[in-house]
């Protein structure tokens, strides 16, 4: 699903390269649960971010579902996130002035769902994130555990064949945390969606079923998990 | 402390130098215009201010009630001062002035004619002078210079003009007319440019031909009577003698239509819609404010600009705030700061609001045609003037926003976690919309008069001005005798097409109306225009007869034409009908000849009125000449040389009819090009304002335009969600103005007895060009914000 191909990516800077990521070869394929580690600094989110299509890598290649990206225009752009990406933040990046409700609406509403599927579908993600009740309170009014429950349930509301989390636990309490990992295992398995997430925590890792190691912008490790 | 609030004040502002600039622009140029505004208003309010005596000093004036419409003149009969002095006991003064224009002629010292120029000059009795006693005397007294026949008083200027100097003006001759010789007996102070009463060259009274005059049924409005009342009375204190007064000297038998004598005190004169006064000027209140208002409404717009970005940026300092507070900074404390931050911004404001004021200076004089003092340093009040809108401004637009930013909880503050609360944003809303309400009240206000002007200008007045020249002709016995051979000698030329004599233009403000007796039955219902001109005028003028036909040519009367409205309101269906019935008006009993089509005899604020044309060579005062286009400016020049020779003692003067009609518009003109300005400076704050607005609402949403984008959303979307709430407050703005611009607009328009139907398409073209003009200025700004690129927003938290 996803193959990357001697990715590179450096910021310069006084004229000075500064790599961040150097020949990053790899291939996830459909149904993987991917945790990317690594030191601070290393280039995980810059990684991620090039998976998502938010930054574009320096010099390499990208093939989403097949398809170069590598230099993909706008247009098509906004359809891959409409329909096949969701995204996690740490921050949660939800939207201050709306509901929770209205949050897990937006990226239905960019996708033109019709208002009866809609309703149902969040009412349905509501019902199994258990926050039902929370449906018309504001993100400001929410635990940290709560408002990245509201932005899981926002990246799942449509449908995506792949959700990309960078350290989508960083803020939240170990408690909260296992929920979170748990959730995404379960949609992993049970629903077949594809996973990428940034993690510095090993027992989070060990939720996934590969895991990249990566240090000084280069792939250390690549460690398949046995269930 | 106040120094370093200033020196924050300034980091602040330097740091939102964009925001700055908006709001100091803004400011600025609705500053300028309410100064220019305000010197206008205040040189208007000061007319004939500063007499001592001046709630003792009136003009009597004169009313009429008919039974269909009210009169009214700035004069009195004639004979009225010599019998209130003796029978109005609580007058202590009373005072005759008669304006006139007269032809002079200065002579040098050898007898040879040195200039000779048309004036204005006034005939006034010494009293007229002990009523106005704050004019002073250069030389002499009134007593002593306007007792007896045959003496002149000059004002410094014209003493100047005349005979090079004040000095030398004394005692030396002048003459007025073909005969009559003036001796300078005085001279008085030059009056200032806000007096009703522009005296340059005053006559003694008993030089005035008309003195003898005893009918109590004429009055001219030329002919004034002002009065002194006996110290501590009031108006009302006289008001059953003047009462007792009317009732002996117009009785209603006698004299038609309730003839009364009334008081108008000094200071009501310039304002006066009614009666006319000396100097020309007047001005109605209801201009006045309607001006205070557009210089209010200016300042309210920039002040919301200022409120609406300050109260917005405010979030971004609510760390200031928190942290200033927690160092033990009181809520009062933080809100003098702000206001100091606002002061500074309307200081500053103020210094360049000056040098657009003095800017725009000379074109405003050259609007007024000089006739208005305009000048930033011309009087104290000015200053005060400015003091208090600058401590107006910062206090109106500082101390909602400084209420707003101080009252931050801290520990929030300092987190950073301030968002706009729903009600601040919804006050914003509203002001936007007050905003635009106002704009487009101007937008819609400016397209009518300019609509309206067009239509005057275009409108079919029923007869063709085009091409026509009013030439004077003097008229005395002497010339009269030389009227043919002049016409005779310009008929020659050969762009000279006709030419006709007469009093007045066809469309005049300066013609007589009498009553009249139709057919044996004396009218009490309506006036009578009476035009007096030759049988060419209807050619001249290209006049169209409906039935019957012209009188005959005749140095006196022998028929009539009347118009159409003469026979509307006269009930009288059938033109035929009229014809050869006897009229008898102004002295005159002549039958009806032939009736012609209606035409506008006056401006087009009036009805047409009902008129009689006849022949009358004693009553002509112009000659109106018919040129071919193409050749007006050589014949005009010709016409000139023939004039000097014909009538060498006179002084050459013309008008074309059209540029006199136009005339007559000259303050709805002037409106007009005050309407556009200030709509223009009102359409530019209000837009800048938005453009500050569309800003900060896309740096605040920067965020929540990035995670939208990664959910999906195109840039188009992101530019239509931004700009959505800014189209439907303007599209909100336009339909709170619709009713008040509809007020506004058709209150103005009922002044025009012909005006354009108030449509709806200036409504609609106001909105077309708000809503236009707010997509580009919010989508120059929102498109940006949307095609940023979005990572580096939610990369970092
Ligand atoms: N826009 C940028 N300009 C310059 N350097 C950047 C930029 N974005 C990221 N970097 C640098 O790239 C490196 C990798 O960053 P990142 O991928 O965020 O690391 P992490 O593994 O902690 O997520 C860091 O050293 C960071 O300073
Ligand atoms: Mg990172």
């Amino acid at each position: 699903m996803i193959q990357l191909t001697n990715i590179e990516k450096y910021y310069a800077s006084k004229g000075v390269k500064n790599y961040v990521l150097r020949l990053v070869t790899t291939t996830i394929n459909q149904g993987e649960f991917v945790s990317v580690m690594g030191p601070s600094g290393a280039g995980k989110s810059t990684l991620l971010n090039i998976i998502g299509m938010l930054e574009e890598p320096t010099y390499g290649n990208y093939h989403f579902m097949g398809e170069d990206v590598t230099s993909l225009n706008e247009r098509k752009r906004i359809e891959l996130y409409r329909n096949h990406i969701g995204f996690v933040f740490q921050a949660y990046h939800l939207i201050d002035e709306m509901t929770v409700y209205e949050n897990i609406e937006a990226p239905l509403l960019y996708k033109k769902v019709g208002s009866a599927e809609r309703a149902s579908r969040i009412a349905d993600l509501l019902d199994r994130f258990n926050i039902v009740a929370k449906k018309d309170l504001f993100p400001n009014q929410l635990s940290g555990g709560q408002q990245q429950l509201v932005g899981i349930a926002r990246a799942l509301a449509a449908q995506p064949s792949i959700i990309l989390a960078d350290e989508p636990t960083g803020n939240l309490q170990s408690a909260q945390a296992e929920e979170i990992m748990s959730l995404f295992k379960k949609l992993n398995e049970e629903e077949g969606i594809t996973i990428i997430q940034v993690t510095h925590s090993e027992k989070n890792a060990q939720y996934g079923n590969r895991i990249l190691h990566i240090a000084d912008g280069l792939i250390k490790e690549d460690i398949k998990i046995q269930a | 402390m106040f120094k370093l609030n200033l020196k924050i004040a300034w980091r602040n502002l330097w740091k939102n130098k964009g925001y700055t600039l908006i709001n100091i622009l803004g400011l600025s140029i609705g500053m300028a215009s309410c100064i220019l505004i305000f010197i206008f208003i205040r040189f208007q309010l000061s007319f004939d201010e500063g007499y001592k005596n001046e709630d003792r000093i009136y003009r009597v004036v004169t009313n009429w009630k008919y039974s269909a419409y009210e009169d009214f003149s700035s004069g009195v009969p004639v004979p009225f001062a010599a019998a209130a002095r003796n029978e109005i006991a609580g007058f202590e003064t009373v005072g005759s002035i008669v304006k006139r224009n007269a032809f002079l002629q200065i002579n040098d010292a050898n007898g040879k004619e040195k200039m000779k120029s048309q004036e204005a000059v006034y005939y006034a009795q010494p009293d007229f002078f002990n009523v106005l006693s704050d004019i002073k005397w250069i030389y002499s007294a009134p007593e002593l210079a306007l007792a007896e026949p045959n003496t002149v008083v000059l004002s410094a200027k014209y003493a100047e003009k005349f005979f090079g100097s004040v000095k030398d003006a004394i005692g030396k001759n002048m003459r007025l007319g073909e005969k009559i010789n003036l001796k300078v007996a005085g001279i008085i102070q030059d009056m200032p440019q806000n007096s009703s009463f522009p005296l340059e060259i005053v006559i003694s009274y008993e030089t005035y031909k008309g003195r003898f005059n005893n009918n109590w049924d004429s009055v001219n409005s030329a002919f004034c009577s002002y009065v002194l009342l006996k110290e501590g009375l009031r108006p009302e204190d006289l008001q059953q003698s003047i009462a007792n007064f009317n009732k002996k000297y117009y009785p209603v038998d006698k004299i038609a239509g309730n003839q009364e004598n009334k008081l108008q005190v000094l200071r009501a004169i310039h304002f006066s819609d009614k009666y006319d006064n000396f100097a020309n000027a007047s001005i109605n209140r209801s201009q006045i404010y309607g001006l205070a208002i557009i210089g209010l409404f200016l300042i309210i717009t920039a002040c919301i600009n200022f409120i609406n970005l300050s109260t917005a940026q405010s979030v971004t300092r609510s760390k200031e705030v928190g942290v200033r507070k927690v160092m033990g900074s009181k809520r009062s404390q933080l809100i003098y700061q702000f206001l100091t931050e606002t002061f500074v911004v309307s200081l500053a404001a103020l210094l360049i609001a000056c040098v657009i004021t003095e800017l725009a200076i000379p074109p405003m004089q050259h609007l007024f045609k000089g006739r208005i003092e305009f000048s930033l340093f011309g009087h104290p009040s000015i200053f005060a003037f400015m003091a208090l809108l600058v401590l107006f401004i910062a206090f109106l637009a500082g101390f909602y926003p400084a209420l707003v930013i101080s009252g931050f909880k801290p520990a929030l503050a300092i987190k950073n976690k301030i968002a706009l609360n729903k009600r601040g944003l919804s006050l914003r809303k509203i002001l936007v919309v007050a905003q635009f309400a106002i704009t487009i009240v101007l937008i819609v206000g400016t397209l009518v008069v300019i609509k309206q002007m067009q239509f005057v200008q275009q409108k079919s007045l029923g007869f063709n001005p085009d091409a026509v020249a009013m030439v004077g002709i003097p008229n005395d016995s002497l010339s009269k005798i030389k009227y043919n051979t002049f016409k005779e000698r310009i008929s020659k030329l050969p762009g000279v097409e006709d030419i006709s004599f007469c009093q007045s233009p066809p469309l005049s403000g300066n013609i007589n109306s009498s009553d009249f007796t139709y057919n044996g039955v004396k009218n009490k219902d309506f006036e009578l225009r009476n035009i007096r001109a030759d049988e060419n005028f209807f050619k001249v003028f290209d006049l169209k007869l409906i039935a019957g036909k012209l009188y005959h040519k005749s140095d006196t009367a022998n028929a009539c034409v009347v118009n159409e409205t003469f026979l509307k309101k006269m009930s009288i269906t059938n033109p035929e009908e009229a014809i050869g019935k006897v009229i008898y008006a102004s002295g005159n009993t002549v039958p009806i000849a032939g009736v012609v089509k209606d035409f506008n005899d006056q401006s087009l604020r009036e009805q047409i009125s009902a008129l009689a044309i006849f022949p009358g060579k004693n009553d002509y005062w112009n000659v109106s000449v018919k040129i071919d286009s193409k050749q007006i400016a050589a014949t005009m020049k010709e016409i000139d040389k023939i004039w000097n020779s014909t009538f060498p003692n006179g002084v050459f003067d013309s008008a074309f009819v059209n540029e006199t009609i136009n005339s007559y518009y000259e303050s709805e003109q002037i409106m007009g090009v005050l309407f556009k300005i200030f709509a223009g400076v009102i359409i530019f704050i209000s837009f800048i304002g938005l453009f500050g607005l569309i800003s900060f609402v896309a740096t605040q949403r920067t965020k929540e335009v990035a995670i939208r984008k990664v959910l999906g959303a195109s840039t188009l979307e992101l530019v239509k969600m931004l700009n959505g709430s800014f189209l439907v407050m303007v599209f909100v703005a336009n339909i709170v103005a619709w009713p008040l611009a509809y007020l506004f607009v058709s209150k103005w328009l009922a002044g025009f007895a012909y005006r354009i139907d108030v449509s709806i398409w200036p409504f609609a073209l106001a909105m077309a060009i708000s809503m236009a003009i707010t997509l580009v200025t919010v989508s120059i700004r929102s498109y940006k914000a949307a095609s940023a690129n979005t990572i580096d927003v939610l990369k970092y938290e």
